[in-house]
Formats: structure tokens, C-alpha cells, sequence
């Protein structure tokens, strides 16, 4: 505990400090002045950073949406007890497990308007080449195309690890009650499939939120930031423009709303269990 | 008469997405593999699929620049990551699971914060901090930017793995004259020597693949191999078959542990937070 007090409390402590301060890679040797609420002022009059919040929320809303659909199907799929289970269920899990930013270049390169092999595939089936990462319509599906190949499957196993602990009897009892399938998944399946749905929502909306590395590896936010994330927008002003002082004051708010949702939600998730 | 064959139906209707599943989530790894091995004049042909593989890529990664050395590093630095994140974590999840106090769920919940949190926000102070430590560019700097998230990571995965193991067992071996020390090390760890294995895996994984933390902290000396893979893009071109062989050597061995470790990987990840 101690440790973790050291490597984690300390840095945010200092970050506070820095966002009440002024702190560029040009000026910081002459001294770091305090400069008060000015950094996040600054920020919430800025059109970029609303918009790069408006950007996350966007993607952050779809992406899940889409994740939790398939997830569910793919967990109950997966459910099933076809032959071959085992292997499908580790083959599916593959994509979870791929470095970021091997994902992130592969779609870039599969994405490509001359040479993609998405492309490629849609020529095939007569549809005409789309412009998957420079097209401004087009630019924000695709990150969350690549976000729910990335993470569906980690939706699903959540899900499977809970359809697996569900009872049998309220089952049987509605089936001879004469309820159809969809009834009773609608009524039965997924009311007791809350709290695993709820730790995946949780997990998913921490991960969209703070979503970084693929996304900059494919769009580096563009084209005209229409996929600057929060994340990728404070790398841009700590780490391009190196004003530190703006980019601490940044990710504060950005912990602040994280700490919101992730309250919001974990109290969510106590209420189910201890039910 | 109507029933069989319609359950035959649907039963290979459920195979088909099955199948259709697993395809998408395995094409666009597969696509990296094979273009790793294409030649040269047929990278920017998506269309064949069949040729004479060659390992050429392969060798200009190895052989060019100082990718050995930053495959070194990568691998330093992930497994002294993992090593302490599991000495440490281990410990604490000890008392998470054995010791029951007040807020003790509140107290485990708040273990899932450092993890939460979005690492850009850890990066802006740690790197005005390793800027007056002169930690910047170093192994070790980067091992404790790591256990940031892996120690956390650790605990709450222990934690879970522990409640499993009946008390009892532990409460038998410290009658019989073991200390709780003694108990730990020989009756409880053996049993969670398995979600020992996969926690082990999964911080070692994570402090591989990641990319943020190393862009920003490292520079010639203690670059990793996802910022290396990065600098095939150059200005004047985009080397794709430099990035996919170098990237089938990252990802090799990341989906290799995966799969020996799946099961256990898939209870430690959702584990304690199902049973809350």
C-alpha cells in the first residue's frame, strides 16, 4: 500500500500543483509561475477541448453500444456447447490480447484507399472503394469498427462468465410455463445477467474513455481532429506543444469525469451484488 | 417430423456465425502474418494470397538499427515488472482476502481506480518528476511508470484468486504449528499457483504491448519495441513490410501466452468483480 501511495498519490499530487501553474518546455528553467484557474479557464472556453470531449463521447457511445450487441450475441453463441467450443472461444479471444499498436497499424494498412484489403473485399462484392481514414464522414466509423473488433470478445466472455452461473430453474419453470425464447431473455436472461453486464459496461466505458494508442496510430486524430480523443488532445498540448501546466489541468478534469462514471457505476454494481 | 430437421437447420446456422466470428476476429492478425512473409513487390497487392514466402523482412528488422537491443529492453523491462508487481501484489492481496474489515469493499473497489485511470494523466506528472530525477530514458524508470497499473492490476487479480482457497486449510497447517507467514508460502500459494501463473502473464503482456507510457519516457536508450515498430513510419515512406514482421515478433508471443493461459486469464479478468 505504501508503495502504491508512492508511485501513484505523489504524481497526481504533483500534477495538481502543475495545473495551477504555468509550465513549458521554453520557459520552465526561469521559473513556474503560479498562474491560478487560468489553465482551466482556458480550457473550457477552448473549443478544441469540448470538442475533443464531444469526440470521445461520441465514439465512447457506439463503440459500446456495438460491443454490447454483438457481445451478447457472440456470448450467447458461444453458450451453446457446439463441438469445438474450446478452440473458438480461444480464437475469439485473440484480439483483446494484440498490442495496440500492432492493431492499430494493421487496420491502417488494411483500411488504405488503394491497397487495403477492405477494400479489396468490397470491390469484390461490386462496392465501390471507400476512403476509411481521410474521408471526414467516414473517418469516426471506422475507429469504432476497429474498437469492437478489438474488444467485443471481452464483452462476450464477461457475459459468458455469467450466463454460465445463471440457475437452471427459473428456466425450466418458464418453459413449461410455456414463455419463448425471446421472453425469456428479455424476463429471465438478462435482468440475472445485470451484474456482469454492469462490471463489462464498467470496463468498457473506462477503456473507450481513456481510448489512445489505437486510434493515434491509425488517424493520429485527424483528419481535421474529427477523432481527437481527450487522451490523444492532452498528448498533443504535454507532449507536441510541451505546456505541461495546460496539459495537468486537462487531464484533471479528464480523472474528474472518469472518477464520476466509475463512481456512478461501481455503486451500481454494489447495490446488485449485495441485493 | 418438422422439429429434427429444423433443429438440424439451426444448429448449422449457429456454426456458420460461430464460424463467421471467429474468421473476423482472426483475418486482420492473419493478414499481418502472411504479409510478413510476402515479397517485396507484392506488399501493395492485397490480392494474393499465394507466393514463394521469404523471410526477408524479417532479416532487415533484425539486422537494421538497433531493434535487438530494444527487444532486450522490452523484455527487461516487462519481466522486472512483472516480478515486482507479483511480489508486491501478491502480499497485499494476501490481506485483501484474509483479513476482514470496514469498507473493505469500498477499500478493494478503490484498487480498480490506479487501473482507471487514464495513463495520460499519470504521464504528465511522472514526466516533470523523471525530468528532475534524471529518470527519463532509463530501464528502471520505466519498470516504476509500469507498476503503476501492473501493481494494482496484481493485487485485484490475487485477491480473487485467494477468497477461493478455504480458510480453513490455512487455519489447519498454523495449528499444526505454522506461522501465517509459513501457511501462506506452503499450503495457500500452491493453490493459487495457476491464477499465480496467469496474473504473471497478463503483467508481463501488459507492460509489452504498451505504448504510451514508452513513447513519451523513453528515447535512444530504453525505447521498447511498440515505439520501434512506430519508427518504420518515416517521413518519406511507410515501410508495411518492416512494421508486419516486426509486429508478428511482438505479437507472437503475447497471443502464444494467451492461449496457454486463457482460461485462468478469463476468470482473473472478470473474477472478483463478478462475485463483487
Amino acid at each position: 500500500m505504501i508503495g502504491l501511495v508512492l508511485i501513484l498519490i505523489y504524481p497526481l499530487g504533483y500534477s495538481l500543483w502543475l495545473a495551477f501553474h504555468q509550465w513549458t518546455l521554453r520557459t520552465f528553467r526561469q521559473g513556474v509561475p503560479y498562474v491560478g484557474l487560468d489553465n482551466f479557464t482556458d480550457l473550457i472556453q477552448g473549443e478544441d477541448f469540448t470538442g475533443a470531449l464531444a469526440t470521445t463521447g461520441t465514439f465512447m457511445f457506439f463503440a459500446i453500444v456495438l460491443e454490447f450487441v454483438l457481445g451478447m450475441g457472440l456470448a450467447l453463441l458461444l453458450d451453446q456447447n457446439l463441438r469445438g467450443q474450446r478452440l473458438f472461444r480461444s480464437l475469439i479471444l485473440l484480439p483483446m490480447m494484440c498490442t495496440n499498436v500492432v492493431i492499430g497499424l494493421t487496420w491502417r494498412l488494411m483500411y488504405n484507399y488503394e491497397y487495403g484489403v477492405v477494400n479489396y473485399f468490397l470491390n469484390m462484392v461490386g462496392i465501390d472503394s471507400v476512403a476509411w481514414v481521410s474521408d471526414i464522414s467516414v473517418v469516426m466509423l471506422s475507429v469504432i469498427l476497429v474498437d469492437v473488433w478489438n474488444t467485443t470478445s471481452f464483452v462476450a466472455l464477461l457475459l459468458l462468465a455469467g450466463l454460465q452461473a445463471l440457475p437452471e430453474e427459473p428456466f425450466e419453470a418458464a418453459r413449461i410455463d410455456g414463455a419463448s425464447a425471446w421472453q425469456r431473455f428479455v424476463h429471465l436472461t438478462l435482468p440475472l445477467l445485470r451484474p456482469a453486464i454492469l462490471v463489462a459496461l464498467l470496463w468498457r466505458v473506462i477503456d473507450t474513455f481513456r481510448i489512445f494508442d489505437v486510434i493515434y496510430l491509425l488517424t493520429a486524430g485527424g483528419p481535421a481532429r474529427k477523432t481527437e480523443t481527450v487522451s490523444i488532445y492532452v498528448y498533443r498540448y504535454g507532449f507536441k506543444l510541451f505546456d505541461l501546466g495546460f496539459a495537468a489541468a486537462a487531464s484533471y478534469l479528464m480523472i474528474l469525469i472518469m472518477l464520476i462514471m466509475a463512481i456512478v457505476l461501481t455503486t451500481m454494481i454494489g447495490r446488485t451484488s449485495s441485493d | 417430423m418438422h422439429t429434427p430437421t429444423l433443429h438440424r437447420l439451426s444448429r448449422s446456422a449457429l456454426y456458420v456465425l460461430t464460424l463467421m466470428a471467429v474468421i473476423i476476429s482472426v483475418f486482420p492478425i492473419f493478414y499481418l502474418l502472411l504479409l510478413s512473409i510476402k515479397p517485396a513487390h507484392l506488399t501493395f497487392d492485397p490480392g494474393t494470397w499465394i507466393f514463394e514466402p521469404t523471410l526477408a523482412n524479417y532479416e532487415a528488422v533484425l539486422e537494421g538499427g538497433d531493434f535487438v537491443k530494444y527487444m532486450i529492453n522490452s523484455l527487461t523491462i516487462s519481466f522486472a515488472t512483472m516480478l515486482v508487481a507479483l511480489a508486491l501484489g501478491t502480499l497485499a492481496a494476501y490481506g485483501f482476502a484474509r483479513f476482514k474489515f470496514r469498507g473493505r469493499f469500498w477499500l478493494r473497489m478503490s484498487m480498480l481506480i490506479p487501473q482507471m485511470l487514464p495513463p495520460i494523466t499519470i504521464i504528465v506528472p511522472l514526466y516533470v518528476l523523471f525530468m528532475n530525477l534524471d529518470f527519463l530514458d532509463t530501464r528502471h524508470g520505466m519498470v516504476i511508470a509500469y507498476l503503476t497499473f501492473t501493481l494494482p492490476l496484481a493485487t485485484w487479480m490475487m485477491t480473487g484468486f485467494f477468497e477461493d482457497v478455504p480458510v480453513e486449510l490455512e487455519e489447519s497447517a498454523m495449528v499444526d504449528g505454522a506461522s501465517r507467514l509459513g501457511a501462506l508460502l506452503r499450503v495457500s500459494l500452491p493453490i493459487v499457483a495457476p491464477g499465480l501463473a496467469a496474473t504473471a502473464v497478463l503483467a508481463f503482456i501488459y507492460s509489452w504491448n504498451e505504448f504510451l507510457y514508452a513513447v513519451i519516457l523513453t528515447g535512444r536508450e530504453s525505447r521498447t519495441l511498440p515505439v520501434t515498430i512506430t519508427s518504420y513510419m518515416t517521413n518519406k515512406a511507410i515501410l508495411w513490410g518492416r512494421i508486419a514482421a516486426a509486429g508478428s515478433i511482438v505479437l507472437i508471443p503475447v497471443l502464444a501466452f494467451a492461449m496457454l493461459t486463457q482460461r485462468y486469464l478469463v476468470r482473473g479478468l472478470a473474477g472478483g468483480a463478478v462475485k463483487g
